[in-house]
């Protein structure tokens, strides 16, 4: 079994070895968005598990009598699987994190309050330009820090902290120096398993993790590529590709294309920086986590600093064109993409729009199949 | 001589004979620009005005004439700008308060106005034409298909059609739903540089049942967003605007809530004295601040309050004795044609959840500082807090005005407010017992939903209603 193999067969596993965990009094905190910092929870002696489930429209619809069917079948299905009765996880969960920095999300929490399941919310200020805004997730972060304590019976302390920054500051250069592979053409790792490298980074004990992320890294620099060296380079772009939401980025890799770079604001570890591990821990956390990195779609004002950081992400990953991953009635992405849209047309840079409801049926996967696959061959035009 | 259908319009609209030299060319004029024709003007002559709304009142004529001269005026924004006129947009809801102790203060000198929710209103409800706002929109980078709200698309098209000029502030309250303050940076790269705007937002944070008013720390951060925003929007415009303004307008505030009061438990009455979406009108002046003053509105809401005292004594009603009455999440004055609806049917919809007040929103604020205070009350609407804590309040009003049930729905372009209304309706029917109903649709447009698509179910749920009060 090779190493990318090992790590998907330890995320799938990932239940059952909670369940084990959780037999042997460790806490299981669940946890949804990018705003939630992990380290806190492993510092804790809490084992964290990342809510982000997509890909299958029957839990967002299990949503539907307690919510309005106009809201993102993403948010939706982090309580789908569950209503549905088959969310392994979520029932045997001490406590779920969410993050509220979007009315989706604060939805979500309310129905996890509804249904009785022990919820705590993490607020996060759209208007992060702001000091007040600032303080207010910070002061957040410091009340989840409390939580977990009184949850864990653990205190977290400055040692135990930086223990757990150290940790996932590894993971994530490492993921940085796997990610920066891709710039080659043809590059030896797609998006498509990428993207499934990041969820099962999220799924993995961080100190084992980063051994199979060495040997990964090796594997990659001596393996060969398995596209084409002309093959399209695309940036796909959007919210969220939820774990098992694989369709996209596999049809484009299918479709004679390669997912290059990801300009994704949920379900990757942003890894081009690091939590700084002198000084205040929490305030670098803090800090990190609203300010450092890349302002999702929500944050205001964030439209243009995002398109910059794109056009960065074109020049440096050498993209060929723009593939906009948007789901159903995210109205912020609906908005964003037109400005994108525009930006990308500025650059003579080709963006085609998908939108998926999580309906990945025959007939729903055949249209956007041929859509991917024009685009596609309409970029190897224009290079010719 | 020929009928002029524009003078119709005016007289039906309450103005006197001694103002039409002076409204009749003001009004084409406006007219023209919102791009509303002869035959608009006379669809809301000879049907729309007489079949919704209760033109035989005084008050009620008088109060369209308010909306006619706010229309006038907005129609005038971009000459205000040209004299050097600050112009202050902001977005529903919101607390009023700053805007008009900007009026108070330099009345001359700064026009306000949530340009939107007017246009939308004054459009649809009076000609039904808001349809070419949304198409403009549409066709320009809001698409159809992810139902983006109507009021940031007319935001966007009025702007792009011209009606209305960029603000020197736009002060987006981003306190209830995403969309809208993100409409205004859409607008301001999208399609106009000059489009300045100030954001406050809002974290939907609390657990459920949380009385949000009385965390203090909640309350705190909400007046300091607001403090922080209104001394921008002072900076920006250059208006310094005094604390005892703001209190002056409070008091104003208050006293045109109590008098709205008085207005809700007359709608109360058995048989019901007044149409649905005529009393909902006169809700307009707290929920958008009237460039033209409140004062208008105060002297039209007098007379109608006379006018009712007159039919409840004289029993007159709109429904029989002993029809059943539900509470609305929202009445739509946009769709005058759905209270209508329900009231053809025999059922009385006289209450608008959000446009009610409950007990702790009369009581006087717990506070001093007026930022303090606007956010205790902000914090005490049920709108913009959490689900628990609104259907305590929905469970309150319903007592209170002793309804029979209670219709949510029609908010499903609005991810915040409509997205917890499945969820409310079954608390509330936990908690009250009483025929809670829920409808898919819209408040301010009726492409998707049409009179023929919502006519099942509202004769439905009327039935039901009906059934249970027998």
């Amino acid at each position: 079994m090779d190493t990318f193999e090992e790590l998907a067969q330890i995320a799938r596993t990932r239940p059952e070895k909670l369940k084990e965990q959780k037999k042997k009094g460790v806490k299981i905190v669940g946890y949804i968005g990018r705003f939630v910092p992990e380290e806190l929870i492993y510092a804790s002696g809490a084992l964290p598990y990342l809510l982000c489930r997509g890909g299958q429209p029957e839990p967002p619809d299990a949503v539907i009598p307690y919510m309005l069917r106009f809201m993102s079948p993403y948010s939706r299905s982090q309580i789908g699987y569950h209503l549905l009765g088959i969310d392994p996880v979520v029932p045997m969960l001490d406590l779920i994190v969410v993050q509220c920095s979007d009315c989706h999300e604060s939805r979500l929490a309310d129905l996890f309050e509804y249904f009785k399941l022990p919820t705590v919310r993490l607020g996060v200020p759209p208007d992060w330009k702001k000091s007040l805004s600032r303080n207010y997730y910070y002061k957040g972060l410091t009340q989840l820090k409390e939580k977990l304590e009184v949850l864990t019976g653990n205190k977290i302390s400055d040692e135990k902290l930086k223990e757990s920054i150290e940790a996932i500051n590894k993971i994530r250069a490492l993921l940085r120096k796997v990610n920066l592979l891709r710039r080659q053409q043809p590059p030896h790792l797609g998006g498509y398993d990428f993207i499934r490298l990041n969820h099962y980074s999220f799924y993995c004990d961080p100190e084992m993790l980063t051994g199979k992320l060495k040997n990964l890294y090796e594997g990659l620099q001596k393996g060969k590529s398995p596209f084409s060296r002309g093959a399209p380079r695309i940036l796909l772009a959007g919210h969220v590709v939820g774990v098992g939401d694989y369709v996209v980025p596999k049809l484009i890799e299918d479709s004679g294309g390669i997912v290059a770079a990801e300009f994704l604001d949920e379900g990757m570890r942003h890894c081009a920086w690091n939590v700084k591990m002198s000084g205040d821990l929490m305030r670098n956390l803090g800090e990190t986590y609203y300010l450092g990195r890349t302002p999702p779609s929500i944050f205001q004002p964030g439209w243009e600093e995002r398109v910059e950081i794109m056009k960065k992400l074109i020049k440096d990953f050498n993209i060929d064109g723009v593939i906009w991953y948007e789901l159903s009635f995210e109205e912020i992405y609906d908005l964003e993409c037109s400005i994108i849209s525009k930006a990308m047309a500025e650059m003579n840079i080709p963006l085609l729009k998908l939108e998926s409801s999580y309906e990945y049926s025959r007939e729903a996967v055949g249209p956007l199949t041929t859509r991917a696959e024009s685009f596609i061959e309409s970029i190897k035009q224009r290079r010719s | 001589m020929a009928k002029d259908i524009y003078e119709d319009f005016l007289r039906l609209t309450g103005f006197e004979e001694d103002e039409m030299s002076e409204y009749l060319p003001r009004w084409r004029k406006a007219s023209e620009k919102l791009g509303l024709t002869e035959d608009d003007v006379k669809f809301a002559v000879e049907k729309q005005l007489p079949t919704y709304f209760a033109i035989e009142l005084e008050g009620i004529r008088k109060l369209l004439g308010c909306f006619v001269k706010e229309t006038i005026d907005l129609t005038k924004a971009n000459e205000y700008k040209e004299r050097g006129v600050k112009i202050v947009y902001g977005i529903l809801p919101a607390i009023l308060h700053f805007y008009y102790a900007l009026k108070l203060t330099a009345p001359n000198r700064v026009f306000v106005s949530f340009p939107d929710i007017f246009l939308a209103t004054a459009t649809n409800a009076f000609f039904h034409k808001l349809n070419p706002f949304l198409e403009e929109a549409e066709r320009t980078g809001i698409p159809y298909g992810c139902r983006h709200c109507a009021l940031n698309k007319t935001r966007y098209a009025a702007r792009r059609l011209g009606i209305i000029p960029s603000p020197d502030i736009s002060w987006i309250w981003g306190f209830i739903c995403d969309e809208a303050p993100k409409t205004d940076e859409f607008i301001r790269i999208y399609h106009d540089p000059e489009w300045k705007t100030y954001i406050t937002r809002l974290p939907h944070d609390q657990p459920l049942g949380t009385v949000e008013d009385e965390v203090i720390d909640r309350v705190e951060y909400l007046a300091n967003q607001m403090r922080d925003g209104f001394e921008s929007v002072q900076k920006e415009i250059g208006i310094k605007v005094s604390e005892e303004k703001i209190r002056e307008v409070i008091d104003i505030w208050q006293r045109y809530a109590t008098k709205l009061s008085e207005l809700s438990f007359l709608m109360a009455v058995d048989p019901q004295p007044l149409g649905a979406v005529s009393g909902r009108l006169f809700w307009e002046p707290l929920a958008l601040p009237f460039n033209t003053g409140i004062e208008p509105m105060e002297k039209a809401l007098d007379i109608t309050i006379r006018e009712l005292k007159q039919r409840v004594n004289n029993r007159e009603g709109i429904l029989p004795k002993g029809a059943p009455k539900l509470m609305a999440f929202g009445v739509s004055v946009n769709l005058p044609w759905i209270a209508k609806m329900f009231e053809e049917n025999g059922v009385g919809i006289p209450f608008s959840e959000g446009f009610t007040l409950a007990k702790k929103q009369l009581k006087p604020p717990t506070f001093e500082d007026p930022y303090m205070a606007a956010a205790e009350n902000w914090l005490r609407m049920s709108i913009a807090v959490n689900p628990g804590y609104q259907a305590e309040q929905i469970c309150e009003k319903l007592m209170t005005y002793k309804a029979d049930g209670m219709v949510f729905g029609l908010m499903d372009f609005d991810r915040w407010l409509g997205s917890s209304h499945r969820l409310l309706a079954r608390i509330v029917e936990e908690k009250t017992k009483l025929p809670v109903f829920y409808i898919e649709g819209d408040i301010w447009e009726d492409r998707d939903y049409s009179q023929e698509a919502l006519r099942t179910r509202i004769e439905s749920i009327c039935e039901i209603v009906k059934m249970r009060k027998a």
